[in-house]
């Protein structure tokens, strides 16, 4: 537990320390507070006043209002929880399953890794954006179907991650030690092997986070993402591009703010890549982790 | 002292003379300023492929092509007067069972062939089939049978004493294709307009060439008409404005406000379309009349012609044009937005909340228009803590699901509402039988009889406004159908170099006329 506390205060500390990871920290704990809270900030992003449409920014409506005069900065504010818990589920379904092909894969190799990579190939050869149409068009338009399409597409990342990973563990001597000492293969892929994997697939989460963001939103551009009236960046890019000549703020400041957030997360992903290598260049490897 | 004080009334009636003559000038007959437009190639953007070249598939895709392709056998000013076409003459019988038709001795089909009563005999048979007669089917209902006396005459029977004005209406959606044309007339146009077909590159553009052999005298004016197809409304407004395209047809009536106030030309037809709250009375909740009728006061007519339309149309509780015969404003009076009268009967209607919000609007998720609309009712729901969600379908998922009348409620346009109110029937939600919403039996036989009526009350005025204003109360009563606006369909936004429009009374596209000024 103490160990895991220190990993955290030190990732975060490391994140803290450079300008741009720092921003892009604060950027996204803002965004994420807001969008838990929404529902208790004095905002409504259903209330329509059609007299009021396609208002301009003001003081009483930040980004303005869009074509039913419903609040552009209310709709943001709840547009980053549907895009932040498409994302998060999307990268919590591609991990779960994606992981154990990896380490499967790259722990017993031969036949299973022929046929689960062959697998893995297959699902990287669908345009995510294609396969993800093309499941939603079987799910229905859903935000859970957008999560499912958007999780699926992003197993291979975790899979090959994963693998290469134990790839390049699988004969340290820690692991034959463990094997040595009559340790189960469940055990040695998930105590032995799991644990010192973390750091790319930590990096992973944080790219397909914003892979998933923006993929969520391409879904939603595209006219099959959540169900108006629930706000969504995607959605409101659709709708705002229609009025981009009398109110261009409409489509914009969403961008803008999805812009932010994608970016956001590849600063953090950068961030984290180099400081986990250079504390893997540091202690030449991670095995101290290793529990036999 | 006097000329003194005159001068300068004389200098300003000069000034207001020169400023005036350029409205003088607008105000011409538009034969004289006709005869001064140029010829050339027409490049009109469109918003979608057509599907077929049948002008008896009145698909709004195909509203381009129609009338440019086919001529019809008369046609209506904008104020809805019959003139000639095809038929030079036409003579209801004293009975009101019968009209006979004579043809133009002049005209010539694509192929060279002449026009005879062979051919508009062929094409009513078309008509008359319940498989290829499409949109003129139903109405072709009123129909018995037809002869050919000689070439040039066509006497066609009915069923019943119908209204003059029912007949014109008949004569005017008959558009004769050559008869050794009409099994293939899906693909290949086989019609006597002013254009004929040149080439079509699928989902990129259509090309038409002037008709040589054309009956009307000095059209059409310009000598090649090139279709282009985008995507969407702003590439088209935004191709018009760089000077890619002379005219955009069939537009946002968005865009079409907005490009007017920037110099363009807009050019509304007097055929609107309105928009109707369809609902399946046949399936729960909405087999409740109460629930129904409480629709009639929560939709919000005003905002959903000013959100929705740009405001381009008026808000009307009936399925008529402001100019249709039927049209009462009463009604839209009576029936404007009231929250509370719409709470009032809900609750009347008995249900349980579980009932009340046990469906989903269907959605045309395509049209931008139907996805707004749709919420503002959706909000007026959430208003009278009716929670409902929205089921947005695209393209032939939605229309698969409108025809068949797989739904419980959503938005379509009707057509036909400045004509013959019988014509209503002709949109399927209205159908009075195979009605594939409401099925057969039709679940409302009032509504049934109330268009008997009005099909056959040839009496006085009186009489005629009596079967009019039953139609009307009947219709608002059963409430399957709930008509919120008109609206514009076919709207034309185009260059100011070029003039000479036609307005058809469906708002097709008529382009023989337009020309470019010097």
């Amino acid at each position: 537990m103490n160990r895991a506390l220190n990993s955290t205060y030190w990732l975060l500390s490391g994140l803290m320390s450079r300008v741009a990871s720092a921003a892009a920290l604060f950027f996204l704990l803002t965004l994420v507070s807001a969008a838990l809270l929404v529902d208790v900030l004095p905002i409504d992003p259903f209330a329509q006043r059609l007299v009021d449409a396609l208002k301009g920014p003001s003081a009483t409506n930040w980004f303005g209002t869009d074509e039913l005069g419903r609040d552009i900065f209310a709709r943001v504010v709840y547009g980053a929880r549907t895009s932040l818990s498409t994302a998060g589920a999307a990268v919590i379904i591609a991990a779960a399953l994606g992981i154990p092909i990896g380490l499967v894969a790259g722990f017993f190799g031969g036949w299973r890794d022929t046929v689960l990579m062959r697998f893995i190939d297959v699902l990287l050869a669908l345009p995510a954006i294609l396969f993800a149409m093309a499941l939603i068009a079987v799910l229905g338009r859903s935000q859970m179907a957008a999560v499912i399409a958007v999780g699926i597409t992003g197993i291979p990342n975790f899979a090959r991650i994963t693998r290469a990973r134990v790839l390049s563990l699988r004969k340290r001597d820690f692991v034959t030690a463990v094997e040595a000492f009559g340790g189960s293969s469940g055990y040695n892929m998930f105590r032995t092997i799991l644990p010192n994997s973390w750091s790319p697939i930590l990096v992973q989460v944080v790219v397909l986070c914003s892979v998933a963001i923006l993929l969520e939103a391409a879904l939603a551009f595209l006219g099959v993402g959540v169900a108006p009236p629930t706000p969504s960046w995607g959605e409101m890019l659709r709708t705002g591009k229609s009025y981009l000549y009398e109110a261009p703020y409409y489509a914009v400041l969403p961008g803008v703010v999805l812009t932010f957030t994608i970016l956001s997360f590849d600063v953090i992903g950068r961030a984290l890549a180099t400081l986990l290598e250079d504390r893997h260049d540091a202690s030449g490897a991670e095995i101290e982790r290793t529990t036999p | 002292m006097k000329n003194a004080f005159l001068r300068p009334i004389r200098l300003l009636g000069v000034l207001l003379a020169v400023a005036a003559a350029p409205a003088f000038l607008a105000a011409m007959p538009a034969r004289a300023q006709a005869e001064q437009l140029q010829g050339g190639t027409l490049r009109v953007a469109v918003l979608a492929d057509m599907t077929n070249f049948d002008p008896m598939q009145f698909s709004t895709v195909n509203f381009p092509l129609i009338k440019n392709l086919y001529d019809s056998l008369i046609e209506y000013t904008p104020e809805g007067e019959a003139v000639a076409s095809l038929a030079t003459a036409w003579t209801v019988a004293d009975d009101n069972m019968s009209v006979s038709v004579t043809l133009r001795d002049d005209v010539k089909f694509h192929s060279g062939a002449a026009l005879t009563s062979a051919d508009v005999a062929a094409t009513l048979a078309k008509a008359a089939d319940p498989e290829k007669g499409k949109n003129v089917y139903a109405t072709m209902a009123i129909v018995k049978d037809w002869v050919t006396p000689d070439d040039r005459t066509v006497v066609i029977n009915f069923k019943a004493p119908t209204p003059d004005r029912q007949m014109l209406d008949l004569l005017q959606f008959v558009m004769p294709i050559e008869a050794a044309g009409i099994d293939t007339v899906e693909t290949v146009p086989a019609g006597t307009g002013p254009y004929t077909f040149d080439s079509r590159a699928v989902g990129q553009s259509i090309v038409l060439k002037a008709n040589a052999d054309y009956w009307r005298e000095g059209e059409p004016t310009i000598g090649e008409l090139r279709f282009t197809i985008f995507s969407d409304d702003a590439s088209a407004s935004a191709a018009l404005e760089s000077g890619g395209m002379d005219m955009v047809y069939g537009g946002t009536a968005r865009s079409a406000v907005r490009l007017k106030d920037a110099g363009y030309q807009l050019i509304r037809g007097p055929g609107p379309l309105v928009q109707v709250f369809r609902i399946n009375a046949t399936q729960a909740p909405f087999d409740n009349a109460k629930f129904r009728q409480a629709f009639n006061y929560l939709l919000d007519r005003e905002g959903i012609l000013r959100v929705g339309y740009a405001g381009l149309g008026q808000p009307v509780a009936l399925p008529w044009a402001p100019a249709g015969p039927a049209f009462d404003s009463s009604y839209t009076e009576n029936y404007a937005f009231n929250l509370d009268k719409a709470r009032e009967l809900i609750a009347e209607s008995g249900l349980s909340q579980a009932e009340m919000e046990d469906w989903k609007l269907l959605v045309y998720s395509t049209d931008a228009a139907s996805v707004t609309i749709s919420q503002i009712v959706q909000a007026a729901l959430a208003d009278l803590d009716v929670n409902i969600e929205l089921d947005l379908r695209e393209g032939s998922e939605y229309v698969e699901a409108q025809l068949s009348g797989d739904y419980k409620a959503t938005f379509g346009g009707v057509g036909n509402i400045q004509k013959f109110p019988s014509r209503v029937a002709t949109n399927s939600i209205y159908r009075t039988a195979n009605n594939p919403v409401l099925k057969d039996p039709h679940p409302f036989p009032d509504y049934v009889a109330a268009i008997e009526r009005v099909n056959t009350t040839l009496g006085s005025v009186e009489e005629v406004k009596a079967a009019y204003d039953n139609l009307n109360k009947v219709l608002v009563e059963s409430s399957f159908a709930i008509p919120t606006n008109s609206y514009d369909i076919g709207l034309i936004v185009a260059s100011p170099k070029l003039s000479g429009f036609t307005l058809d009374i469906d708002n097709l596209l008529v382009a023989r006329t337009i020309g470019f000024k010097e």
